[in-house]
């Protein structure tokens, strides 16, 4: 096991002192920034409903080649430290706009937590990657948590300066536990990709998860 | 009102762009990507003052336009790569309601000539030659099959073995949706894998059926023309060597030469050829740019027009050093911008002369020995010689450290050599290589690897056929 | 004691009916039903005279309520009492009209759809002292007094598929339908078979069902009462309603309520007016066939005057179908003497008429079905006799048909052996054949005029479908600005320029295929070859033949906005030279909904694909359905069309559907989703109800994709997805190799 106990009551300890994130919203492109559609202090939304399909709270508005967009809230918190000035004003590509202090929901906290306490196979390089379709399929056939990886089957395909690189498990078997990207996500070098742990750990996790869950109830 | 160029590119181009502007007394406007922001293009203009925009990708039109109203920019400039060659951008630039100039062919032009099959049907109809095969899109077995075998016939009975013909999606390119065919029954299934894969990846099941050359240079002619029809070519290059992707890695001007070594043909008639059927082409679309038109010359001096390069290239400047107009040597970009806003060339083809040799290297962070594979890190220490006869062109900076971003081919460097004559060019080239140092690390703590060794072991192979 | 405590019951029961038809508190009900709960409370503590002589006091009192209540019932009242779950079922018609039945494929709730019932019944008829029994099929729905399990007798796909399953045994064994409809609609989910597919099936098979159908309507909703509604003679009950929505569903439209919002009763009651959906209403638009009487506040479970009544009229009806295939004559006489027996029908029959049909009687049945839907709704149009006579009157129609047989009989004969040749030359015309991406043309040229080996040469041209020569440009495209692909956020799209988008992109993003909607001009211009469209029909007007208040203003509207009479363009075109007939449904008119117009312009483009041996394409631009002013004047087009298009692909023709933008309900259920050749244009969605009327009813929500076109293709409801920018080349290979014989270049 990557921590012990005490180590693992430390960290929900701090999440229980600060179950906060803050997201620094910036502009996805150039453009007018028309409009603020939020104040400080106002509560956003992120994206909401079974299939996400309801957009989250819009924030402002950037207007590009005559293309006004409605940018929204990816993230649901409290919208602080408005660049007001920004206000009617061009604005170059990733301008940090607003932040939103997001409240830590207990699928972050289990996800955070996981981060810490599993055996982390992080990106390699700074690419996009892509779920190994077998692993994909199987994962999608018993789900997560209960797909177990041998030494040299393929984890993963890493789109690199226009190559494509296969990611492969070292090390002795293990489940995979958890996935931490989407497909095709851009994810910087030494970020997570995959948290695996050993089949007898699993029952350990599962009830660490279990006790996140009691504690933060959704 | 004083022109202003917005500069819609990154690396070494970017920064000839921005040099010939000044050089032309133009204004100009630097846009970058946030893994640039340590590179040359971005840190020089700045330097001096001028704006430089962050946008989202260098392939955002979007963006580009943007940057380019708000900085009241009355052109743009592609560079190679990314918006060059496409038509609909060199479109949307000149039709908007705020029309700005494209540094570059009409975007007709762009369109007739960026289609490989509309280029062989065209040059097919001026008798210029072309690779046999079909000129237009195959759809259907029967007629592949029937073409295949005449393809077939057609290379035995030139003794050419053993036939091989290649199969290749019409709207392709790249190396993608390629396969060669030595016997005719491969074909149909092949064909239908082709297919197939065409209309998934390109929405267009049209197939094309080609003779498979082999042994054969890769040659290229450098023209110039304007909006009032002047048309000048400032030479030949030899792009042969290149990596197993087909990216170049070194090229020479001239594209041949005689007095360095033996030839089984007649080469300075085969330059000859190729020139001319260039310039007749040029001349048939009204060509009013810098462009390149690339030929494959087989070992019996048999050349067949491949396709047209409608932009600057990268190698360029080799044709420049080679050439003199009136005796000074020009600058192709400075050219290319000049005739972009409506200027006369103020020269004629007898203008033109050519003197020695020049060598471009491209160097580049990859493995040559696994396959080119790009290689990513940090440069530690870049260092290269100084001399009247080398230029390099490099974005890279040499005094801190460099990231090499990941998203793009890791170029580093051009460095340009000239000669009196090959020999002479060949001699300081390798110097050149000897002389160049670049240390660097991988994410790994690896040390960074790059093309020079390569470089140095194909150096005696240019411009033979071996 | 007992019987007096059943009566104070039955009088509770009464007033509660009396308050869930008036509403609450009509005319002091709330005062008498206080009376009767006291007396309830009270029953032990008074005598039993004196509480018989309350009652019967109360009862006077409720019977003049009841009387008065009669006399002034609005529509929304009908609609009530036909939803009341006092109200008889099919169960109760079985158990009641019928001698015996087996109920088929269920069983209670175990069942594959117990909104659905199949049966086999004997029911009996009474001719002097000798009893006959005859046999049929009963299939309809049950609504089951308030069980949770009949869905309300809301139809799942697969019940209408079991339904459909008993139609074929009733046709094999030869024994006539009495089809019940108690539907307030289909339940419209899309699962496979999918609602409205399976009903689109339903009516296809229905139109020439080779036995006698009756059908009696209680609660006609729309589509899901179509499913199991296209039958030789069509009963209603007067107090059911049938009509092309509901009136919550009129009112969410009319009043353009919010999701959740309830209507004003006013607001019911006026939409519940304006649909004209009572049986007086239907009979006087000749939507159904006769009425059968219900007691003035409609019948209940144990009215079992009202279920001889009903036997009555079901032997009558399906009598008049079997004697009508027989002899004009016999037929006459046996109508007149029922006619004359309407007011007080007798309970024996003075004859005994077999249900069967020889095999000339099933041809005149189905002759005489065809004439009966063709000819309903349509007396609304007043098409003057000109153009009554253009394609159909007789004569004509025989001589066009015998100038297209000479014309392309003989032609297909001289065409055959040169298919011939060009197997016997390669030996593999067949699998060629099959794949004709390009005209057979450029077969020929290739294979005849070529000999193999020859000295090679760069190949010459070859003739392929020639691209039109200039695209048509949506006016959408003379814009300097960009758009964003609705995939941006999951595709990562660029922003695109409009001029590109909507000029050579035709609409599609570059980047994921997105479809953008186009207007239905680009189609015409851009589909079919060049100045080839001739249109027809064009002055067939769409109206308000229900004097529905307030359309006739919307209606003007959208003609002035279009310039066009109604919301479907029928013409005649041609594709690679290859002519054929299109009818093209318009989202700019009334969202493409279908009325009398509509459905009369339809069918005469499918007639006329038929006579001339046309391919026939249905490219539906957008369809929202049936038009719900119209009534059930607009329902009914869902038989009448769909007649059409089994009587066209019977004959041999090639019918295609291609679905653009949106395609919902009624068309879907109906003449388009019959098709055995259903495309969708990438991007589109189709149907049966959308996402708001499905959470309304099944109070389930929808993923966001449930209508897309993949998953139509997913569910098997269509053929296949295509390319916008395909779309000319897709039909003319569609046109060389799908279909049936019996096309002029076959």
């Amino acid at each position: 096991m990557a921590l012990d106990n005490q180590k693992i009551n430390q960290l929900l300890q701090s999440f229980r002192a600060n179950p906060y994130r803050i997201f620094v919203v910036v502009t996805p492109h150039t453009g007018y920034l028309r409009e603020f559609l939020v104040k400080e202090g106002d509560e956003v939304k992120g994206p909401a409903g079974k299939w996400l399909e309801k957009p989250g709270s819009p924030l402002f508005v950037l207007e590009r080649e005559r293309n006004p967009k409605t940018i929204r809230a990816k993230a649901s918190g409290q919208v602080a430290k408005i660049n007001w000035e920004l206000q009617g004003r061009f604005v170059e590509a990733f301008t940090p706009v607003l932040e939103i202090k997001h409240t830590l929901t207990q699928k972050e906290i289990i996800a955070e937590l996981l981060r810490k306490i599993l055996h982390i196979v992080t990106a390699p390089e700074k690419a996009r990657y892509f779920l190994s379709p077998e692993l994909a399929q199987k994962i999608e056939k018993a789900g997560e948590g209960r797909v177990v990886v041998k030494p040299g089957d393929e984890l993963a395909i890493m789109s690199f300066m226009k190559r494509e690189t296969p990611i492969v498990h070292e090390g002795p078997p293990m489940v995979v536990f958890r996935v931490f990207f989407a497909r095709g996500q851009m994810v910087d070098q030494g970020e997570p990709l995959f948290g695996l742990c050993l089949e007898e750990e699993r029952p350990y996790v599962e009830k660490l998860i279990a006790r996140v869950k009691e504690e933060w109830p959704t | 009102m004083k022109e202003r160029v917005l500069v819609a590119n990154r690396g070494e181009i970017a920064l000839r762009i921005m040099e010939a502007c000044e050089r032309l007394g133009l204004d100009y406007v630097a846009v970058y990507t946030p893994g640039d922001e340590q590179s040359l293009h971005v840190r020089l203009p700045r330097a001096k003052g001028k704006p430089c925009y962050r946008i989202s990708s260098y392939r955002d039109a979007n963006d580009i336009l943007a940057v380019a109203d708000e900085a009241k920019c009355t052109a743009i400039h592609p560079g190679y790569g990314f918006f060059s060659e496409d038509f609909r951008f060199a479109r949307r630039v000149v039709k908007r309601n705020n029309p700005l100039i494209f540094i570059g062919p009409r975007w007709e032009v762009i369109r007739d000539l960026g289609h490989k099959l509309n280029v062989k049907k065209l040059a097919y109809d001026l008798n210029i030659p072309v690779i046999p095969g079909t000129i237009n899109p195959v759809y259907n077995e029967l007629e592949a099959e029937a073409k295949a075998e005449e393809l077939f016939l057609w290379q035995e009975e030139r003794g050419l073995e053993p036939p091989r013909i290649l199969i290749k999606a019409a709207a392709g390119g790249g190396g993608m949706g390629i396969e060669e065919v030595d016997e005719l029954d491969m074909v149909r299934p092949v064909f239908r894998r082709i297919r197939a894969y065409a209309k998934r990846l390109f929405g267009d099941d049209g197939v094309v059926i080609e003779v498979c050359i082999r042994d054969y240079h890769h040659l290229e002619v450098q023209l110039l023309g304007n909006q009032f029809g002047e048309l000048v070519h400032f030479g030949t290059r030899n792009c042969t060597i290149q990596s197993i992707g087909r990216q170049k890695r070194i090229e020479i001007a001239p594209g041949f030469d005689p007095n360095y070594t033996t030839y089984p043909f007649e080469a300075e008639r085969v330059l000859k050829d190729i020139i001319s059927h260039s310039l007749k082409l040029a001349a048939h679309v009204g060509y009013d740019s810098v462009g390149t038109w690339e030929w494959l010359v087989t070992r019996d001096g048999r050349a067949y027009l491949m396709e047209v390069n409608t932009r600057i290239q990268v190698e360029n400047e080799i044709s420049a050093r080679i050439s003199r107009i009136k005796g000074r040597e020009p600058n192709l970009i400075e050219e290319q911008i000049r005739v972009a806003f409506g200027e006369r060339l103020g020269y004629r083809q007898e203008d033109i002369t050519f003197e020695g040799t020049s060598i471009e290297f491209r160097l580049i962070a990859e493995d040559t020995k696994k396959g080119f594979k790009p290689l990513s890190g940090v440069i530690k220490r870049f260092h290269f010689p100084n001399y009247e006869w080398l230029r390099v062109r490099t974005h890279v900076p040499q005094d801190e450290p460099y990231r090499i971003p990941t998203e793009f081919d890791p170029n580093l460097a051009l460095g340009i050599v000239w000669g009196r004559d090959t020999f002479e060019a060949e001699r300081r080239g390798f110097k050149f290589l000897e002389e160049t140092v670049i240390e660097g690390q991988t994410a790994k703590g690896e040390p960074l690897r790059t093309n020079i060794d390569y470089l140095k072991e194909k150096l005696p192979e240019i411009l033979k056929f071996l | 004691m007992r019987e007096l405590q059943r009566y104070l019951h039955d009088l509770i029961d009464r007033v509660i009916y009396l308050q869930d038809i008036k509403g609450e508190n009509w005319q002091g009900c709330a005062l008498l039903l206080d009376e009767l709960q006291k007396l309830k409370e009270d029953f032990y503590q008074i005598s039993e005279a004196k509480c018989q002589e309350k009652l019967e006091s109360l009862e006077n009192r409720l019977k003049i309520l009841e009387d008065r209540a009669a006399a002034a019932l609005t529509p929304y009242e009908i609609v009530k009492i036909t939803r009341h779950p006092q109200r008889f079922t099919l169960l109760d018609i079985l158990e009641n009209v019928y001698d015996s039945y087996t109920e088929l494929g269920g069983e209670g709730d175990i069942n594959v759809d117990p909104a659905v019932i199949c049966a086999r019944a004997v029911i009996s008829r009474r001719v002097g002292d000798k009893v006959f029994l005859h046999q049929v099929i009963v299939i309809g729905h049950e609504k089951g007094h308030g069980e949770e399990f009949r869905n309300g007798g809301s139809a799942k796909p697969w019940g209408n598929e079991k339904a459909l399953r008993y139609m074929r045994v009733a046709e094999t064994e030869g024994i006539p339908i009495h089809f019940y409809i108690f539907t307030p609609g289909a339940y419209p989910i899309e699962d496979y078979p999918g609602a409205a597919q399976q009903i689109a099936r339903n009516l296809y098979f229905m139109s020439k069902l080779k036995v006698p159908t009756v059908a009696f309507i209680s609660e006609g909703g729309s589509g899901g009462a179509e499913a199991i509604g296209l039958a030789d003679i069509r009963l209603m009950a007067s107090r059911g309603y049938y009509s092309v929505i509901s009136p919550e569903g009129a009112a969410a439209i009319e009043g353009k309520l919010k999701e959740g919002e309830r209507p004003s009763r006013e607001l019911l009651e006026f939409c519940a007016r304006q649909l004209k959906i009572t049986a007086e209403d239907n009979l006087r638009l000749g939507t159904i066939d006769r009425i059968v009487p219900e007691p003035p506040l409609g019948a209940r479970r144990y009215d079992y005057q009202f279920f001889k009544r009903l036997r009555y009229e079901m032997i009558r009806a399906t009598d008049e179908v079997i004697l009508r295939t027989k002899s004009l004559k016999a037929f006459r006489s046996y109508a007149l003497k029922r006619k004359s027996e309407e007011e007080n029908p007798p309970d024996e029959f003075d004859i005994y008429v077999r249900w069967e049909l020889s095999e000339v009687e099933i041809e005149k049945l189905l002759d005489l079905r065809s004439k009966k839907y063709r000819a309903m709704s349509r007396h609304v149009l007043g098409l003057s006799k000109r153009c009554l006579k253009d394609y159909f009157e007789k004569t004509q129609d025989v001589g066009l048909r015998l100038y297209h047989d000479l014309r392309y009989g003989l032609l297909k004969q001289g065409q055959r052996v040169i298919q011939r040749m060009i197997e016997d030359l390669s030996g593999e015309g067949a699998a060629f054949l099959k794949q004709l991406t390009e005209p057979i043309k450029s077969a020929y040229d290739l294979l005849a005029s070529k000999p193999r080996r020859t000295r090679a040469k760069v190949v010459a041209e070859e003739t392929a479908l020639i691209d039109l020569p200039e695209l048509y440009v949506s006016p959408l495209a003379l814009e300097d600005r960009t758009v964003t692909c609705p995939n941006a956020e999951t595709h990562g799209c660029p922003d695109i320029w409009v001029p590109d988008l909507y000029g050579e992109f035709c609409g599609v993003c570059p980047n994921c295929g997105y479809h953008f909607p186009l207007e239905y001009q680009w189609y015409l211009s851009n589909i079919f070859d060049a100045k080839s469209v001739k249109e027809f029909n064009e002055d067939i007007e769409a109206g308000n033949p229900l004097g529905f208040e307030g359309y006739d203003k919307k209606l003007a509207l959208a003609k002035k906005r279009t310039g066009r009479n109604s919301g479907i363009i029928t013409f005649q075109a041609r594709i690679g030279g290859i002519s054929l007939i299109c009818a093209m449904l318009i989202a700019d008119f009334r969202q493409g909904t279908v009325g009398v117009a509509e459905g009369e312009k339809f069918i005469q483009a499918c007639d006329r694909a038929r006579i001339t041996k046309r391919p026939f394409l249905a490219f539906v631009h957008t369809t929202g359905g049936i038009r719900i002013h119209e009534g059930t004047l607009g329902v009914v087009q869902m038989p009448r069309c769909t007649m059409a298009v089994r009587e066209y692909i019977d004959a041999g023709g090639l019918y295609l559907v291609v679905y653009d933008n949106n395609s919902y309900a009624g068309p879907v259920a109906s003449f388009l989703g019959c098709s055995p050749y259903q495309f969708a244009i990438r991007s589109t969605r189709i149907g049966f109800a959308g996402p708001r009327v499905i959470r309304e009813t099944t109070g389930e929500d929808v993923p966001p994709d449930y209508h897309s076109a993949e998953n139509a293709l997913r569910r098997g409801h269509i053929q296949g997805i295509w390319d916008r920018r395909e779309l000319r080349k897709k039909l003319y290979e569609a046109f060389l190799s799908m279909g049936g014989k019996n096309l002029y270049y076959r």
